[in-house]
């Protein structure tokens, strides 16, 4: 095994504001490995992000990344696609690269690389405001992976998307990930979409953000179309579907 | 409504009350020294026609100096106000007084430190266009999205990359904003310093021709001066607002073009 490229070690955040969003929390992430957290709204699962990327300090604990995976080798999708609206669809994609002062013939290549793989072709030239919710969010991906990150952190990338788009986005990004075997943690609502991307499930509870179940899904790496109707899916929702009713009960009880 | 017809009903309501006007000059025969009738001032304006225009690039020369100076300046100045809390609380009382003090009262001072015409109404006309400028702009700068600054940060873009790459854009709609109120304020503002400085000779502004023709009871004059006055910050408006939608029209809401609507 490699190093993790991700260890967090009795990591909390209270915010200034009083509010506890997550409570000691211990977690290895594990390099090149697709990793999904799933919890109630509120749990912290966002600041669980945002302190990974190092976007807010924590108030205690200690957020160790691998060499590989240092701020600059990371990609952050956020919930809502974050595009600049002044600029077209190759120079959102450009952001990372230009911020680097990478050199315009290395950005182009780069560019039109990042648009092709996520299928947005003809569109370099838009403006955000001519976009879809679905191709916007695939810009905000573009974005996210043009500097090839080591650490992929997605916040309920496709929260906003109507299935038939959340389940093409979900296979192209699963696509990606196997070829580029990037470290990805990915937040989302979606028992089922957590269960058909990963290799992991981590289960919080409601606020301040605890982890409670850690999940290995036990279905085989190649994941297809077909897999979302089998028994054998059914069967790891249910197991992190009772892992999150778990969590409400003992929140109830404490 | 086409844009036509947009077009035409102004115009149609302004000739019905110049017609109006008219009328009722000639109807009650009110002599011209007590009010004269629009064709009255359009003779008095086609009669020195060329030397009031002349007077008016005399003015707008100010007045377009003012706003480039106004947009420069309060551009900066917000910049630097939006670097640090304390430093926009420290300073924008200031940017305060300078909008809520009357330029009439300022002016006398300005004419005695400052011996050039053109600096003083230069400098009158800037503080009277600058502040719409600097806050609007601070606004923008302030108005940034978080997450795309979040993710400026994650990519450790510089101070100067930030400024430009993310709250330059950010601001242009509200520095826009800005410079379509100050154009008419700076307009306004070469008037009044005009008038107070009390330029004259053939190097002067419209304003003080207005003035000269009204102490002389040339009343159809000094409309025909004031109707170029009016009709120049017309246009100027009309100018600005053109430039904001050009600038704006990919991304902007406010210059989103009717057709895609
Ligand atoms: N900047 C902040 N200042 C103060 N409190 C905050 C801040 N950001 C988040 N919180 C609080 O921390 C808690 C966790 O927020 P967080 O955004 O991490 O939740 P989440 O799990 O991502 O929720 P959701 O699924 O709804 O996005 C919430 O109670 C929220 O009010
Ligand atoms: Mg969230």
């Amino acid at each position: 095994m490699n190093d993790p490229a991700v260890v967090l070690a009795g990591v909390s955040k209270i915010f200034s504001t009083g509010t506890a969003a997550l409570a000691a929390t211990d977690l290895s992430i594990a390099e090149g490995s697709f990793t999904s957290v799933v919890g109630p709204s509120g749990c912290g699962k966002s600041t669980l992000l945002r302190l990974i990327a190092g976007l807010t300090p924590p108030t205690s604990g200690r957020i160790a990344r691998a060499a590989t995976a240092t701020p600059l080798a990371t990609g952050f999708v956020f919930q809502e696609a974050t595009l600049m609206p002044w600029a077209t669809t190759a120079e959102n994609i450009a952001l990372p690269l230009r911020l680097a002062s990478v050199a315009d013939a290395e950005v182009a290549a780069r560019v039109s690389d990042a648009v092709a793989r996520v299928g947005l072709g003809g569109f370099a030239a838009a403006y955000p405001r001519e976009l879809s919710g679905g191709m916007k969010m695939r810009v905000s991906i573009a974005r996210a992976i043009v500097n090839g990150p080591r650490l992929l952190l997605m916040d309920e990338p496709f929260a906003a998307l109507d299935e038939f788009t959340r389940f093409k986005l979900n296979d192209d990004l699963l696509e990606l990930w196997q070829r580029n075997r990037w470290t990805i943690l990915f937040v989302t609502h979606s028992i089922r979409e957590a269960v058909f991307l990963s290799e992991r499930v981590v289960v919080m509870s409601p606020r301040p953000g605890r982890i409670v179940a850690d999940l290995a899904v036990d279905l085989p790496p190649q994941r297809d179309a077909a897999l979302r109707l089998g028994h054998a899916f059914a069967d790891q929702c249910a197991r992190v579907t009772s892992a999150l009713g778990d969590a409400f009960l003992t929140q109830a009880a404490s | 409504m086409t844009r036509i017809a947009q077009a035409l009903l102004p115009a149609a309501f302004g000739a019905l009350v110049l017609t109006l006007w008219e009328l009722a000059v000639r109807l009650n025969e009110i002599p011209p020294y007590i009010l004269p009738g629009p064709l009255t001032i359009m003779a008095a304006l086609w009669e020195s026609g060329p030397e009031l225009l002349q007077a008016l690039s005399v003015t707008l020369e100010v007045t377009i100096a003012a706003l480039i100076l106004a947009a420069v300046t309060g551009a900066g100045i917000a910049l630097l106000l939006a670097q640090s809390k304390l430093a926009e609380q420290t300073l924008f009382p200031y940017a305060v007084f300078l909008q809520v003090t009357p330029i009439v009262t300022v002016a006398p001072f300005v004419i005695i430190w400052v011996n050039n015409v053109f600096i003083v109404l230069l400098i009158l006309a800037w503080m009277a266009a600058v502040f719409p400028i600097i806050s609007n702009t601070l606004l923008g700068l302030k108005s940034a999205d978080p997450n795309l600054k979040d993710l400026f940060r994650l990519y450790g873009a510089s101070r100067g990359q930030t400024v430009l790459r993310l709250l330059a854009p950010s601001a242009l709609p509200y520095f826009l904003g800005g410079l379509r109120i100050s154009g008419g304020l700076a307009l306004i503002g070469t008037v009044v310093a005009e008038m107070v400085a009390g330029t004259s000779g053939a190097r002067s502004g419209l304003a003080s021709r207005l003035l000269e023709a009204s102490y002389r009871l040339e009343l159809a004059r000094a409309l025909a001066c004031f109707a170029l006055l009016s009709a120049a910050g017309f246009i100027l408006y009309i100018a600005l607002d053109v430039l904001s939608r050009r600038l704006l029209r990919h991304w902007h809401e406010s210059a989103r073009p009717v057709e895609s609507i």
